[in-house]
């Protein structure tokens, strides 16, 4: 196993010293602006119509929601550990942490398309209602991101072991992965929360 | 990769090319938003009599704003071939993202100028039209400019992508920027929805659909023209 260790300060970009790719980060915190706004729409949505939105929250499978929720909490605590062992040089230990992160990730898009095939079935589809089209449309592009993560770790198992690239380089995409995968997981929580969870009325 | 000095480049019209990002926006946002009740549009489900009727009362304005923004549509291509240029000194001439982002520049102007032949079809002669027809090309022209976005995904990606690989200490273009372009890229996707909805936030009038999917492109031009007229100063020296 090669141990050549990366240092904790893997980021090049000048005034920036925190953890991946300043540029990530920005992309991170201007995607997660974008779902405060969906947020904030949803939001003033459920307080316009306060009972629609509670009997169409009731016709979610709860199940299905906690379920993805555990999945993307594991499959985050895999990509926490990869980065840690990114940052003590130990990149095929780092390779196999991204690989179980896969492995117990991948689990939500089967979740997700058997519970958005489960809605169809029962007549439900982005034009039911007002929740109903959050519900898709939020939860939809919410899957993007999923899926672009899993393509992100794809090419994150190549980078750790690449000799030919240097150990910062390595542990700064290594980081900046995680900080996305970490996004999907928290965007996931909020979406959680709010769709199933919260009571309108 | 080509980060040699590259005091040599000819960078005549290059200035000129990368303003007409900026006059592009001004001019469209005026002509083709204000003048042709673009910029809010129609929410979908206005009726029929009250978009006729705007455009029977208005028939000339529109006229002059449509034939405005079509003559400045290329305006978008030119600037979109003066960044392409800047990228060139990132990333090699012959670099597969030089291509991308010029050809999505030309797409995209393309589609700017076929929808706006759609409104101008409508105040051609709108006093013998149905108000259903006139809606209909109001509508059908809004259909193509939303969902004609992923051409101008391909530009940003590739400006994105490519002013990425810039290896300078300080970049052409800052990090934040490139990664901005690739988010605004991201974010057009939400116009696949739109054809679903009449009224809400996903309408093309709507918070998310119309607000702030027009407002984060049009402010993604003239933050990168700064940054490419610098670079263009960067060039000349050889930096």
């Amino acid at each position: 196993m090669s141990t050549s260790p990366a240092n904790t300060s893997s980021n090049t970009s000048p005034g920036f010293s925190g953890p991946g790719d300043s540029g990530v980060w920005f992309f991170i915190i201007a995607d997660m602006c974008a779902f405060a706004v969906f947020f904030l729409v949803f939001i003033a949505g459920r307080i316009a119509n306060p009972e629609l939105y509670e009997t169409s929250r009731q016709m979610l499978d709860l199940r299905f929601g906690l379920a993805n929720t555990l999945i993307l909490l594991t499959s985050g605590a895999f990509m926490a550990q990869a980065a840690r062992d990114a940052q003590r040089g130990l990149w095929l230990k780092s390779r196999q942490m991204m690989i179980a992160t896969l492995i117990t990730g991948l689990p939500f898009g089967v979740s997700k398309a058997i519970e958005w095939k489960a809605k169809f079935d029962h007549g439900l589809s982005l034009t039911t209602n007002e929740f109903f089209t959050y519900y898709f449309v939020f939860t939809g592009i919410h899957f993007l991101h999923f899926i672009i993560g899993l393509g992100v770790l794809v090419v994150l198992l190549q980078t750790a072991t690449d000799k030919h690239k240097a150990a910062t380089t390595r542990l700064r995409w290594i980081e900046a992965g995680g900080a996305y995968w970490h996004m999907v997981d928290l965007l996931w929580i909020v979406l959680f929360a709010m769709l199933y969870l919260l009571r309108a009325a | 990769m080509d980060n040699q000095p590259t005091a040599a480049v000819d960078t005549r019209y290059w200035r000129f090319c990368i303003l007409m990002g900026p006059v592009f926006v001004a001019v469209f946002y005026y002509c083709w938003g204000v003048l042709g009740h673009n910029f809010p549009p129609f929410a979908p489900n206005t009726p029929a009599s009250e978009v006729a009727g705007w455009y029977r009362e208005n028939v000339n304005s529109i006229r002059f704003g449509m034939v405005v923004a079509m003559t400045f549509a290329p305006a978008y291509g030119v600037w979109g071939y003066g960044i392409a240029k800047v990228l060139e000194e990132v990333v090699g001439k012959d670099n597969i993202l030089v291509q991308l982002a010029r050809v999505g520049a030309a797409w995209t102007t393309i589609t700017l100028l076929i929808p706006t032949s759609f409104w101008l079809t409508a105040a051609f002669r709108p006093e013998a039209l149905p108000d259903w027809m006139i809606q209909m090309l109001y509508d059908m022209a809004w259909l193509l400019i939303d969902l004609a976005y992923a051409v101008t995904s391909v530009q940003l990606f590739a400006l994105g992508a490519g002013f990425l690989a810039d290896k300078r200490a300080v970049p052409f273009v800052p990090k934040w920027l490139a990664w901005y372009g690739i988010w605004v890229g991201f974010m057009f996707i939400l116009e696949c929805v739109m054809p679903y909805f009449r009224d809400g936030a996903f309408a093309r009038s709507g918070i998310l659909n119309f607000w702030i999917e027009f407002i984060i492109w049009m402010v993604w031009v003239p933050v990168l023209t700064i940054y490419a007229f610098k670079a263009v100063g960067r060039i000349e020296r050889g930096e």
